[in-house]
């Protein structure tokens, strides 16, 4: 990786292709874009402060963020700084030139091997980070002392379901994921035609972080819909994304033509919407969305250690038992220590309930991904040692024959 | 083509790309998990959004605060304060009040008193006996694998009423919980359990 490694760059009055191959495979670019990357990366850690997490990693590294303008406050002071491009695409030109410079236009020879490999290593993480933005599923599932859980709720996608009940029990339940509805803020509505399901939905009004709030409690402020006595107001966004609550405002369309008030869905409700068709019953609700597990997780015991005289925890574990099929395992989870199974990775993420007491049942909460790139990063880095490994043998090498030579020559 | 033609064209087609889905159809499914409890059918709004049960404790809601739906550990659950951090919760918990004032403290990296530092603190009454008022300031740790949130602060009673600890909890940002613990004062008298 060093500069003699390559090639010289074409001289000037080639031709366009070849002066674009040269940028693009330089040493410049490289450099552009690794500290293009240490930039972004700490003035994310500074906007995530104010900003919380969630929101802050979209917006500097998501794929939908080609730029961004920093928003960095100092002792409550805004810090103008110029737009940056998003480190998704930082990161795609870092590809690109590592394949360009480092594979294809790197000189090539025995001695280059080692350079070669760690090239490698770098390019396999940087796919590795790309696989797991576009394909990893992240989730919690927060299982009670004694209980058992199989399924996970994803930490920020507010889903709105449909279920028809029998025997005061859902059936199959009908997912209108929130890719459908997460657009159709203010007066913006959409038509949900749901062919299993004897009338369609109409949704508009969508709010991220929201609360339903009866007129008794406080009037609408802004001229809100008010349905059954209650309205919707907007909140600003949580820190922590995670605790949003979303809602929104829905109708019932029927098939005849006919359709319902509108009624409010809402993140922060205890029980669904009820409808009412014919003789028949359904549910219709908003929740955090589901993602049922290819097995049963039942914790058997909790138990947290906090550092002396503080709430701090110093650690703690889960002990649980997996289910599935019949048969049972034992797992200690804690932090530092996941349970990896069947390509889901379950971590020691919290426990609850907030403030519990002494005596109070505990629960714990794990966090689990779904990463089809999980260990790449680490296999990355052993390329990568080994390729400098080889690159320092290589060198020490040379050196030591030419040592030997120049001494036989004396 | 005329290139003037060509961007006309080009133009027009992305517009609707860009046109909003006014209808889709939906058929992902789910089956049901452990988290599908049998569903409460027919509930009112006041049902769905306040979780109506009839709470053993009631209350005055001071103007500016927003009174949230009941929990599972909160009895009564309000916001206050312009940063919107700002939570006042009472509850019902175990233990001692000695408990659970050194709890409290703890959450805020604060020694824990002895029964002796528990007499000194500031006796205020709550539903007709008389509490200790706590106050702390600091980092504040809630106990749950949360981030910890600096410069805050706690102010809260905690009484033990016919042999339960009833506590009145307000955290927030230091200068909104020191703005706001006369009101909470204020609130504290009145509570009262329900009939």
């Amino acid at each position: 990786m060093d500069i003699p490694e390559t090639s010289a760059p074409p001289r000037a009055g080639k031709s366009l292709p070849g002066q674009i191959f040269a940028i693009l495979s330089g040493f410049g670019l490289a450099t552009i874009t690794l500290l293009l990357l240490g930039v972004l990366t700490w003035l994310a850690t500074l906007e995530q402060i104010d900003k919380g997490l969630y929101p802050t990693l979209n917006k500097y590294f998501h794929w939908q963020s080609p730029f961004l303008i920093p928003e960095i406050t100092i002792n409550g002071k805004w810090v103008p700084l110029p737009p940056l491009p998003g480190g998704y695409y930082v990161s795609a030109l870092l590809l690109l030139n590592l394949i360009l410079g480092g594979v294809i236009r790197i000189r090539k020879g025995w001695k280059h091997v080692g350079n070669l490999i760690s090239h490698f290593g770098i390019i396999f993480m940087l796919v590795a980070g790309g696989v797991a933005h576009h394909f990893s599923e992240r989730g919690n599932m927060a299982v009670g002392v004694g209980d058992s859980s199989n399924t996970a709720e994803d930490y920020f996608e507010y889903v709105v379901e449909v279920a028809e009940i029998h025997d005061g029990k859902p059936g199959k339940i009908h997912v209108i994921r929130g890719d459908d509805f997460h657009d159709l803020t203010d007066d913006r509505l959409r038509t949900i035609r749901l062919p299993d399901i004897p009338f369609d939905l109409q949704i508009t009004g969508y709010l991220r972080n929201s609360q339903p709030v009866g007129i008794t409690e406080r009037a609408p402020d802004r001229g809100q819909y008010v349905a059954d006595g209650y309205y919707l107001m907007e909140k600003p966004d949580e820190i922590n994304a995670e605790a949003n609550t979303a809602g929104c405002y829905v109708r019932i369309l029927h098939r005849d033509g006919t359709k319902s008030d509108p009624f409010i869905l809402a993140g922060a409700s205890f029980h669904p919407f009820t409808v009412r068709h014919d003789d028949r019953v359904f549910t219709i609700d908003m929740r955090k969305r589901l993602w049922p597990m290819p097995f049963t997780v039942k914790l058997d015991e909790f138990t947290a250690d906090f550092h002396p005289g503080t709430s701090r925890p110093a650690k703690f574990i889960s002990k649980i038992t997996r289910m599935e099929n019949g048969s049972e395992a034992k797992h200690t989870i804690q932090m530092n220590e996941p349970m990896r199974y069947e390509g889901l990775t379950f971590f020691q993420a919290s426990y609850g309930p907030p403030g519990a007491g002494p005596g109070d049942k505990m629960y714990s909460v794990f966090e689990i991904v779904k990463n089809p790139a999980d260990h790449w990063p680490e296999y990355s880095l052993y390329i990568v040692a080994f390729g400098m490994l080889v690159t320092f043998l290589t060198k020490l090498s040379v050196f030591l024959f030419a040592s030997i030579r120049k001494k036989n020559h004396v | 083509m005329n290139h003037r033609l060509l961007f006309a064209f080009t133009g027009f087609l992305s517009l609707a790309g860009c046109d909003e889905r006014k209808e889709i159809t939906v058929s992902e499914t789910r089956e049901k998990t452990s988290r599908d409890v049998d569903p409460k059918l027919f509930a009112s709004s006041d049902e769905r959004f306040r979780n109506a049960k009839p709470s053993p404790v009631l209350a005055d809601t001071p103007h500016g605060w927003l009174a949230l739906p009941a929990s599972q550990f909160r009895l009564l659950n309000y916001r206050f304060g312009d940063s919107g951090q700002g939570e006042v919760w009472v509850t019902l918990a175990s233990g001692t009040v000695l408990d659970n004032v050194n709890r409290w403290r703890g959450q805020f990296s604060v020694a824990p008193l002895d029964q002796a530092g528990l007499e000194k603190l500031r006796s205020v009454p709550l539903v007709g006996t008389q509490g200790v008022w706590v106050e702390a300031e600091g980092e504040y740790a809630s106990g749950m694998g949360a981030p910890n949130k600096p410069a805050f602060g706690l102010a809260g009673i905690i009484a033990d009423v016919d042999g339960k600890i009833l506590t009145v909890k307000m955290v927030g940002p230091k200068a909104e919980v020191l703005a706001a613990a006369p009101t909470l004062e204020a609130y504290a008298k009145t509570l009262r359990m329900a009939e």
